[in-house]
């Protein structure tokens, strides 16, 4: 065989073709694409709210989407191992905070990967004591610390669970300097730990939520598992996007109660504490820009056609879509609040 | 009337139909119950939450019944909870009533499967605030009372507790989780394998290696036999199956299906101590304990009507306090929250068109599985007559794709089923005691779990011995059970 100058210039016009077609591939997402979550459970909120919004992407862009459960630590050794825009992930604010409280398979994911856009709010974190409890308010517990009396609350360490219990101390210490001491933390796991340490009087206060422990607040007072919430760590704005009828026999005007203004946890002297736990994208750092443009691009057309929000609201999510370079302004700016709150509880 | 305005052809389908697929999960190792669930539970929005129900608690019922084929057919669990099941299956199928062990095992799983569904139904709150009493130290000390089990069905004590250490040693390497209310720090893992092993040894793939893979190595190194000769499998009328041989054991049936269902509404304890508990309890009871672990129908019965018992009782902190009793469990509270359902302690009365629902498709999954199953069982027993070398490729390749998807995509699950398979072969070489083993692997995180959470919340071991009058009865029971076993094993010894 002999290479003529045509047949040199048809194998360099066929390379350059088959390159820019790949290069025109790669701008946007492949056919199929596996969305991990930090989450193991596929009954929780995170599996739910992904599923949706796969589910509303995959039909927007024709595409092939599944969510994976395969926990937060799996998910990001998949997203390290993939810049095509194979692998997506979906989480939420344990992404930053397990980083914060140095849990071991967090990084910063500011760092480390690229944010994409927030898609929800799961507005149900609470905080709860039992329906006997002397404390009928934050006030009260802040009341007790400063006498000196102990707080146990029962959390989940090293996360959503735990900034609230770094928020009541830091409250603590912002009202009355040293009585953050005795608001101490009883380290649970899942909300059927954190419920039974209720029941076994091992913690004063636990960490819950809207949609688990409602039902509890409903008990008769004599009923040894009946709970009253003291605390909603959302934003007040948050919560007013909530149904009117709230949730169960709560309604979101009862929930509005407990939450910012009308319940204070102070952050510093003129601010008060709020949480919303909003889940976002997290991309592979090396992943095209293009790709990212392009989820953008779909979920706002997503969000402006209105469905999606409904089917958010019907499982108790608050829709929330920031398109990637707001939402990453947004998360990194309560990033950086909730760092100062964990700095101030832990220095002298 | 309103009790039956729930029941379509459609709900009816998907019950029928859901229980087809969970028999055929749970049937092909590696593959769950909480996987049929989970792939299934999308499918569920559009249907409603009764009718979408019904296809989850058929799969559920179905996926937890299935895994007797396996287990008794190839010596796979085809669930964790089906572990005992191989004990005497297997032994039964190797004498050529693989056929007749089934149907034991299908009768065994309707019995604990409506005994549990009678207790969901009458007593579920009445059971839940019963279950709140069970604080971390009495679930570690019915965590110890399963463990205490390990020497009864060890064939040398010694090793047989040496063994159920080793295998609590190996469960505890990865990260003590967060989700646990651990620390979230690595312990254990060798140097340099932390990016592999902060998650641990998945379960499955540690259970199908185990049992899967060292039986095919353990084959390919005799050399492959042929299947097992159709007439062999099929009967032989001395091995007929017939209802007569659950004469006697009525106390069997429902102290195994209580157990199920007891251990069901513990929230955390898992599936697995109800076999485990259910068999060595029948093992203990019983005039002829030495026949255990040789092919007594009594030991499929215990085991099989306990992990069907577990399926009412897993719904009783389901549906009483908004808390998963199981794994699988845990994805039906995903079916109702998308669907705008709380579930909690007023989920029965506030809902009681879909308690009903949930009641009737219990009943008709638990009736569909056992008329699929029996009748179309000797059929399926044949699978033992495909020739080993066409059957075992296909095994290896169903328990590869198990031990890959168990996690949703995790490679090292394979490499896991992989090195437990070759583990699992030499154990057999150096004497070890692979049930004791498994069963310490099993229960050693919630062991840990338990006896850490008890030390920090009430400060010292005293606690184990004065923390209520269950601790004491559960003492009480353990204390036999480590009496038992040593009786159990001085009297084998005695016979050999």
């Amino acid at each position: 065989m002999t290479f003529t100058r045509r047949l040199i210039l048809s194998l360099a016009a066929a390379t350059v073709l088959s390159a820019s077609s790949y290069a025109a591939v790669a701008q946007e997402l492949p056919r199929n694409v596996r969305l991990v979550i930090g989450s193991k459970s596929t009954g929780g909120d995170t599996y739910q709210n992904s599923a949706i919004v796969a589910e509303a992407l995959a039909e927007k862009l024709g595409i092939n989407v599944k969510v994976d459960a395969v926990g937060a630590t799996e998910a990001f050794k998949a997203l390290d191992r993939d810049s095509r825009g194979t692998t997506l992930m979906i989480f939420h604010d344990q992404s930053y905070l397990g980083n914060l409280y140095g849990v071991q398979g967090y990084s910063n994911p500011f760092e480390g990967y690229k944010v994409g856009p927030t898609v929800a709010i799961n507005p149900g974190n609470a905080y709860l004591v039992p329906k006997t409890s002397k404390y009928q308010s934050m006030d009260d517990i802040f009341a007790a610390a400063k006498a000196g009396e102990k707080v146990r609350v029962a959390i989940q360490p090293g996360g959503v669970s735990e900034i609230g219990f770094s928020a009541m101390k830091n409250a603590a210490k912002v009202l009355s300097p040293g009585s953050e001491a005795n608001i101490v933390a009883v380290n649970t796991g899942s909300q059927s730990d954190k419920n039974q340490t209720m029941w076994d009087d091992l913690s004063d206060v636990i960490n819950g939520s809207i949609q688990a422990n409602e039902q509890f607040t409903q008990l008769p007072e004599d009923d040894r598992k009946a709970m009253r919430f003291v605390w909603i760590t959302a934003r007040p704005a948050t919560l007013q996007q909530a149904p009117a009828q709230g949730m169960g026999n709560t309604t979101r005007d009862q929930m509005l109660k407990f939450a910012d203004p009308e319940t204070k946890v102070p952050l510093n002297d003129s601010e008060n504490f709020t949480f919303d736990k909003e889940f976002f994208f997290l991309y592979n750092q090396d992943m095209d820009d293009a790709i990212v443009a392009q989820i953008d691009t779909a979920l706002s057309e997503i969000y402006a056609a209105g469905e999606i929000q409904k089917r958010q609201k019907e499982a108790f999510f608050i829709p929330n879509f920031l398109p990637s370079a707001e939402a990453q302004a947004h998360l990194l700016a309560k990033r950086s609040t909730y760092e100062q709150v964990i700095k101030d509880i832990t220095s002298n | 009337m309103p009790f039956f305005e729930f029941i379509t052809p459609l709900f009816l389908l998907l019950i029928i139909g859901g229980t087809f697929v969970g028999i055929i999960f749970g049937a092909i190792p590696g593959m769950t119950a909480t996987m049929a669930v989970a792939v299934c539970l999308p499918l569920t929005y559009p249907l409603g939450l009764n009718n979408g129900l019904a296809l989850l608690l058929g799969l559920y019922v179905g996926g937890i019944s299935g895994g007797l084929v396996p287990a008794i057919l190839l010596n796979i669990p085809g669930t964790p909870s089906s572990i005992t099941t191989t004990f005497d299956g297997y032994p039964m199928t190797q004498r050529g009533e693989g056929e007749k062990a089934l149907k034991i095992g299908i009768c065994a799983s309707l019995a604990g499967g409506i005994i549990s569904l009678i207790a969901l139904y009458l007593f579920a709150p009445a059971l839940a605030d019963f279950a709140i009493r069970f604080s971390y130290v009495e679930k570690f000390l019915i965590i110890l009372f399963a463990l205490s089990v390990m020497g009864a069905l060890s064939a040398n004590l010694l090793i047989g507790i040496f063994s159920g250490f080793l295998g609590i040693f190996i469960s505890l390497i990865g990260t003590y989780d967060i989700s646990s209310g651990g620390n979230g720090k690595h312990r254990l893992i060798p140097p340099g394998l932390e990016y592999w092993l902060d998650s641990g040894f998945s379960l499955l793939p540690v259970l199908i290696g185990i049992f899967g893979l060292s039986a095919i190595l353990q084959e390919a190194e005799n050399g492959m036999p042929l299947g097992l000769s159709r007439d062999k499998v099929r009967i032989g009328k001395s091995s007929k199956f017939s209802f007569s041989v659950f004469k006697g054991q009525a106390l069997n049936v429902l102290r195994s299906s209580g157990i199920g269902t007891f251990v069901g509404i513990l929230p955390g304890v898992g599936g697995s101590a109800a076999s485990i508990l259910a068999y060595t309890n029948a093992k203990t009871f019983s005039k002829n304990p030495e026949n255990f672990g040789k092919g007594e129908p009594a030991g499929i019965i215990a085991s099989e009507s306990g992990n069907n018992g577990l399926t009412g009782g897993a719904l009783v902190p389901l549906l009483s306090l908004g808390i998963p009793g199981d794994s699988t469990t845990a994805l039906l509270i995903g079916a109702f929250t998308l669907q705008g359902i709380q579930v909690g302690p007023l989920f029965i009365g506030n809902n009681p068109d879909t308690w009903n629902a949930m009641i009737f498709a219990m009943l008709i999954a638990n009736v569909a599985m056992f008329i699929m199953m029996f009748y179309a069982i000797r059929y399926v027993a044949l699978i033992v007559t495909i020739p080993k070398h066409i059957l075992f490729p296909i095994i290896l390749m169903m328990c590869v794709i198990g031990a890959y998807t168990i996690n949703y995509g995790i490679m090292f699950d394979v490499w896991t089923l992989l090195i437990f398979g070759l583990f699992g072969w030499l154990a057999l070489k150096i004497r070890l005691e692979i049930a004791p083993f498994i069963i310490g692997f099993i229960l050693g995180p919630s062991a840990e779990v338990y006896f850490v959470k008890s030390l920090e919340s009430f400060g010292d071991l005293t606690i184990f011995f004065t923390k209520s009058w269950i601790a004491v009865l559960l003492w009480v029971l353990i204390l036999g059970s480590i009496a038992g076993s040593v009786f159990i094993n001085r009297r084998a010894s005695q016979a050999e």
